[in-house]
């Protein structure tokens, strides 16, 4: 899968081209709109991660230009507002996503796996990590054939695990990723322990390997046989 | 009190002021002349007499009527001068008391000293006086009516320009795509109002642009740090060689970035809020934000072991979507914050009001400082501080009011709806 990723904070392009590299992403940056324009034009890409305040242009003006000329690149919008208007205006414009910033990179992972899911949709529903099967049009988990019942939060939890696999997740990401911004208020994420132990008795009883991880009581890693 | 009613006040008392000196002043010259004329009547009379006598040797017949009489009466000390004065008289005839101009007057007939009195009444002076009176009080109720008149139709007209000019700026709101347009008008007066309007709003519509975009872009340049520092947090925690106290130091690091950033859009939507750039005209269903949010909520809720009690009705008011999830959130996040393990929380909401209540841990809170920024009691350092701030200038966006009052070891938080819609 190759992306675009158009931030014209080099740092922030540095960190998510690594993170995304990790996740076998093939990644290339640039950092104006006159860059992003060419690279739009002569190249395609899967997925392009747009920042909205670009040095020489709008990231939207970016995006209606890409729109105009029908390419079927998936966008995300990463930016700095999270001004009600922008927001409309970004997914008016035919934006896929849209991610304030800051935000957790393994956030980002599973937006542009969403993304590319939906858009890939022909044969690409299936997600195989290890034992797990994820049918994601059917929004169903099997081990080796058997379909575990899980529960709503359950799968999405599940599924960040698999698309952020071998990566450390905070707690905090986690909660972030199932509850929202919101619930950043509450110190303490213990809560979401239950919800993790459920997950993995739910996997091992249907004969899966118990591949989450605690990682010091900080966050949780999921690790599967390539 | 209307410009108009005030210069037709000022007008009328002026007028009624005017007649009433001029009716008086009128009255004063006109009196003075006819009793001129009276006394130059009783001089001849008085002359008539004296010629008489002289001729004569004694005092003639007086014929006396009801417009003059003559007296006589003989006196030993002689009045030394004719002497003019008024006196009032009771008329037998007709019952009255009427005024009466008398003369009198030194008279020797042979050896034998008299005063004469020469009497006429005065009753032509007392009718031009009613005459007068009439006279102004019919005046001055023409002009009223007259001044009535006016107002009901050629001023209100006029007025009519400066009424739209009015309209149009209720009606205006900054946040507005376009700046003010008020039309040319053919009356100087409002032509001047309007076009100082437009040049007024205009510049309060560039200067609220250059705000906005500042506060944007500042809210930009704050975030995209914040941003770089959250992703190399990230990046950071997947290196294998940290132990578990390195983690231990970027996951606060991590903490601190994202309150940071919270804290930034918190006073970034303050502000927004201050500015009026929200518009709270959509119908928002309360029920669904609010049951909505306590769904989400809903595994968090269990673990603190807290009780969430709702008394929901369909509720439809005019609001703004995001405002309305905003509000409900802060007011909700407070109360699972702050409700002690084992506590419950009470939600009603009907189309008057939302009510949230919960257990306090301690007791209540400073009626007058609550909604406050930055208000924080003592064990209370998670928040941002902002949450009430927020709620309340939700509030005040909306036309809502917001009270907070402490009842039997609950916090109660109440929004009154005043502007709702029935649309379905």
């Amino acid at each position: 899968m190759k992306l675009l990723i158009v931030e014209d904070e080099f740092s922030l392009s540095q960190s998510m081209a690594e993170y995304l590299g990790a996740a076998d992403y093939i990644c290339e940056q640039v950092y104006t709109y006159k860059d992003a324009l060419e690279k739009i034009e002569g190249y395609d890409y899967d997925c392009i991660i747009l920042d909205i305040m670009l040095p020489g242009g709008s990231g939207i003006q970016l995006l209606k230009y890409l729109k105009k000329i029908r390419k079927s690149e998936a966008v995300i919008i990463i930016s700095a507002k999270n001004a009600l208007e922008d927001k409309i205006e970004g997914l008016q414009s035919g934006a896929d996503d849209y991610l304030v910033k800051p935000f957790h990179l393994s956030e980002l992972v599973v937006r542009i796996a969403a993304i590319l899911r939906r858009k890939n949709f022909d044969g690409q529903s299936f997600i195989t990590a290890g034992d797990l099967q994820i049918d994601t049009a059917a929004k169903e988990v099997s081990v080796k054939g058997n379909v575990m019942a899980l529960t709503l939060k359950e799968y999405q939890l599940l599924l960040f695990f698999v698309v952020n696999r071998s990566k450390l997740l905070s707690k905090n990401s986690i909660v972030e990723h199932l509850w929202g911004d919101d619930m950043d208020f509450v110190a303490n994420h213990d809560f979401i322990y239950t919800h993790i132990k459920n997950l993995r008795k739910k996997i091992v009883a249907a004969g899966g390997e118990d591949c989450i991880k605690s990682v010091y009581g900080v966050g949780y890693k999921m690790q599967v046989k390539p | 009190m209307k410009l108009f009613t005030k210069y037709n006040r000022i007008n009328i008392l002026a007028t009624i002021a005017t007649f009433m000196v001029g009716s008086v002043a009128f009255f004063a010259v006109l009196y003075s002349i006819l009793r001129h004329q009276l006394d130059d009547t009783l001089r001849s009379e008085q002359q008539e007499v004296t010629e008489y006598v002289q001729t004569h040797g004694t005092l003639p017949d007086f014929e006396n009527t009801r417009h003059q009489w003559i007296t006589a009466v003989q006196t030993t000390q002689l009045p030394a001068h004719k002497h003019f004065s008024s006196y009032l008289h009771h008329d037998n005839r007709d019952g009255d008391n009427d005024w009466v101009r008398q003369l009198s007057f030194p008279l020797m007939v042979g050896n034998v000293r008299y005063t004469v009195y020469v009497n006429r009444p005065e009753t032509e002076t007392e009718d031009l006086l009613k005459l007068i009176i009439a006279v102004t009080l019919g005046m001055i109720g023409l002009i009223l009516l007259v001044n009535y008149l006016i107002n009901r139709r050629l001023i209100n007209r006029l007025l009519r320009p400066f009424y739209s000019t009015v309209g149009e700026i209720i009606n205006y709101r900054v946040a507005f795509e376009k700046p003010l347009q008020l039309p040319p008008s053919p009356i100087d007066e409002i032509n001047l109002l309007n076009e100082s309007l437009n040049e007024m709003a205009a510049r309060i519509y560039r200067e609220y642009y250059a705000l906005k975009s500042f506060t944007e872009n500042a809210s930009h340049e704050m975030q995209t740090p914040l941003a770089v520092i959250n992703g190399k947090i990230e990046v950071l925690l997947q290196n294998d060689g940290l132990n578990e106290q390195g983690i231990q130091q970027l996951l606060a690091i991590e903490q601190a970035t994202k309150k940071l950033a919270r804290l930034h859009q918190s006073l970034l939507l303050l502000a927004k809020l201050e500015n009026r750039q929200f518009i709270p005209d959509e119908p928002v269903n309360m029920q669904q934000v609010v049951e909505a949010k306590i769904e989400e909520w809903h595994d968090l809720v269990k673990s603190r072991g807290l009780a969430v009690q709702l008394t929901c009705e369909r509720t439809i008011i005019a609001f703004h979507p995001q405002l309305a999830e905003i509000l409900f959130s802060n007011l909700f996040n407070n109360a699972l914050r702050y409700t002690p393990q084992g506590g419950s929380i009470q939600i009603f909401l009907n189309d008057a009001s939302l009510r949230i209540s919960n257990t306090a841990a301690a007791g209540p809170l400073d009626i007058e400082r609550v909604f406050l920024r930055f208000y924080k009691t003592q064990n209370a350092a998670e928040g941002t501080g902002l949450g009430l701030a927020i709620v309340k200038e939700i509030c005040s966006l909306a036309g809502f009011v917001v009270k907070y009052a402490f009842t039997a070891g609950n916090h109660i938080f109440t929004i009154y709806f005043s502007n709702k819609t029935t649309q379905a």
